[in-house]
């Protein structure tokens, strides 16, 4: 009884608790979408797109690490970050496989969710999006069942274990047709919302370029930040210290770049310039919206600076706990950006009416709870994926003492 | 004998077999795909012309609307007539909205706005699965089997034209029959819709051989409903159309035309009233 009560008082049995109960109120919330359509959300006409597709898109960026990596270690042979691969093959097939569930439930009509793959639509941004995410998704499927497979469950079956090893040697050819594809979608995510002519604030080029920079460098830092706190948890080094090292540096270059396109994305549209819906739009988000706070608070400071200091700044990298705390804050601030960039467009929806009276309308969303319990249920899912893979595969190959 | 198959190489190895195969297979689709396919020019070049076969009409035209505020009185019969006829119940899923505005100037006019059916209409472009298209005779149509709910259109849309379902409609249409009697099947929960310029009443009034925008029965809901000849409807092909003549003679505007979108609904200024 002592022992009994001694196992459920562990750690990782509350964890797993916590896990299965955000599950069981993400399935609640599902179900009633299903039943009841998407009446139950928060959401109307003028703001059709909002928390799940925020997760959608903060599920793929982050998921964005595997295509990098798999990249690295199996077509450019960059041997010292192999330990990086399998973990980052892990997150993105969970990223990815969270977004899809999202999407799921955010259609109208889930039971036509295979009609892009019928009817095709070539001009539609969107179109490409589903098609890419598809492909990718069955590609990451292909990279993780290998180290499924290689689990003692299924020492029963040696011909399934062989076919792993058949699929396993095909690695370097799903890592070109997944960069190939992950090149496409990432930035394709960012000109769904940049090719929109009627909304100012979103119509520019330079959308797709920072979508995928942050997408990399989140997705990148994701995986880093997973692996290090997952090290900590087990008082181990579960990759070289100087591949930790690196890695953080790679990311906080890529964050520094992605922080200097949107510092001219900012400068040249509302500093040196007066665009006309962009000003006007902005003007309306800061009146009616906590947007200065968001953006310039979240994103920028707390979501990019203070990250790049911390990845670039060598004591500070050298420092987990600072690590950690930088890699952390780099993912929300991905997050805070696919928030911000989705609502911003739809709450200041142009101005079309010839007079003065009603034309600008200025939108407002707050997501119902069934929008954020089915988005908890989701991350509910994504947490309990990763950490028993961490448990039962082989997703950590050879752990290292911590002072080591 | 194992071994001895092993020894004499045959003159296909499986690598051979399997290369001729998957080249094939390769050739084969990216054929079909190129041909008859949706990589084909005429997928390309419209969706949904083959296989919404009402397109291939035999006549050219091109539809369009004058809204002349000047002439709107704000009576909102467009409005309600347009509910009756598409059955739109719901007040908030309204396909053709109308309010008071009040110029720059302050000139009071009531403005109202069906769906432009954009020449170059963002919503078309962006639909993931062709659902919605411009049709020959310059008609933004709307496929609701094949619409997932997405809403990209209505994020697209700058116009505010679109409504989704998010809810089955079940209410009693409550302006039905004052205002006219259902013309069309009411929309299922999930899909999304908007004004069609009563399509159905276009096409059927030309298999008849009558002329929209003439002819009460060919012509939009809205237009016939107006008590004051503020709404004209008919082909911009035509010059002796009433449409063509109303855009001859008045000076007149479309919404937000900076935008690309080439909407078909043009709007004549409001004038100071009693003057």
């Amino acid at each position: 009884m002592a022992t009994l009560r001694r196992r459920f008082a562990e750690p990782l049995t509350l964890w797993f608790a916590l896990l299965i109960g955000l599950i069981g109120i993400g399935s609640i919330g599902g179900l009633r979408t299903l039943l009841h359509g998407l009446q139950v959300t928060g959401l109307n006409d003028r703001v059709p797109w909002g928390l799940w597709i925020t997760h959608d898109l903060s599920a793929i960026a982050l998921g964005a690490g595997a295509f990098i990596f798999s990249a690295a270690v199996y077509l450019f042979r960059i041997k010292r970050l192999e330990p990086m691969a399998r973990p980052a093959v892990l997150v993105g097939f969970i990223g990815y496989t969270s977004a899809m569930l999202a999407l799921l439930v955010d259609i109208g009509r889930p039971d036509r969710f295979w009609h892009p793959l019928v009817y095709w639509n070539v001009h539609s941004v969107l179109w490409e999006v589903t098609l890419c995410v598809v492909l990718y998704s069955a590609v990451l499927a292909m990279e993780v069942l290998p180290v499924v497979i290689e689990n003692r469950f299924f020492d029963r079956w040696p011909d399934l274990r062989k076919a792993g090893h058949q699929l396993h040697r095909a690695t370097p050819i799903l890592a070109v047709v997944g960069m190939g594809l992950s090149l496409l979608h990432q930035s394709s995510l960012g000109a769904t919302y940049g090719v929109l002519s009627g909304r100012a604030i979103w119509f520019k080029p330079s959308l797709p370029v920072m979508f995928i920079l942050s997408a990399v460098a989140g997705g990148v830092g994701l995986t880093l930040w997973l692996t290090i706190i997952t090290g900590k948890l087990r008082h181990v080094r579960l990759i070289p210290h100087e591949v930790q090292l690196e890695v953080s540096r790679f990311v906080g270059y890529l964050t520094l770049a992605y922080l200097y396109i949107k510092l001219w994305d900012w400068a040249a549209t509302s500093y040196y310039s007066h665009a006309p819906g962009t000003a006007d739009a902005l003007s309306r988000l800061q009146a009616t919206t906590p947007y200065t706070l968001t953006f310039w608070w979240w994103e920028i400071v707390l979501g990019l600076i203070v990250p790049a200091v911390i990845l670039l700044y060598r004591p500070l990298r050298r420092n987990d706990r600072a690590l950690i705390a930088g890699l952390g804050l780099l993912v929300f601030g991905v997050i805070v950006n696919r928030w911000n960039t989705t609502l911003s467009g739809l709450i200041a929806p142009p101005d079309w009416s010839p007079g003065v009276l009603g034309g600008v309308v200025t939108a407002a969303y707050s997501p119902s709870w069934v929008e954020v319990a089915v988005t908890a249920g989701i991350i509910g899912y994504a947490w309990l994926a990763f950490t028993l893979a961490v448990r039962y595969l082989r997703i950590y190959e050879n752990p290292s003492p911590e002072r080591g | 004998m194992a071994k001895k198959r092993s020894s004499s190489p045959p003159i296909l190895s499986r690598r051979d077999v399997l290369k001729i195969a998957g080249t094939t297979g390769t050739a084969v689709v990216f054929t079909e795909l190129v041909t008859s396919g949706p990589l084909s020019s005429e997928a390309v070049r419209g969706i949904g012309a083959q296989t919404h076969p009402s397109n291939q009409a035999g006549e050219p035209h091109q539809w369009r609307m004058l809204i002349d505020l000047a002439k709107c009185i704000g009576c909102n019969y467009c409005v309600w007539a347009c509910q009756a006829v598409n059955d739109v119940p719901d007040e908030t899923m309204r396909w053709n909205v109308g309010f008071p505005d009040r110029t720059e100037n302050g000139i009071d006019f009531y403005m109202t706005r069906p769906c432009m059916h954009c020449q170059e209409a963002p919503c078309v472009k962006v639909c993931p699965v062709g659902a919605t298209w411009v049709r020959e005779d310059g008609l933004v149509a709307m496929d609701y089997d094949r619409c997932i709910g997405c809403r990209y259109c209505e994020v697209a849309c700058p116009y505010d034209a679109r409504r989704f379902n998010w809810r089955t409609p079940e209410s009693e249409n409550a302006l039905e029959p004052t205002w006219g009697e259902a013309e069309v099947e009411r929309r299922p929960r999930g899909v999304v819709e908007k004004c069609t310029f009563c399509v159905h009443r276009i096409d059927r009034g030309l298999d008849q051989g009558l002329t929209p925008g003439v002819d009460r029965e060919a012509t939009p809901a809205c237009v016939v409903a107006c008590p004051v000849g503020a709404r004209v409807f008919g082909d911009a092909l035509d010059p002796e159309s009433p449409v063509a003549k109303e855009i001859a003679e008045h000076t007149s505007f479309r919404l937000r035309e900076d935008f690309g979108t080439e909407p078909k609904v043009h709007y004549v200024q409001p004038e100071r009233k009693g003057a």
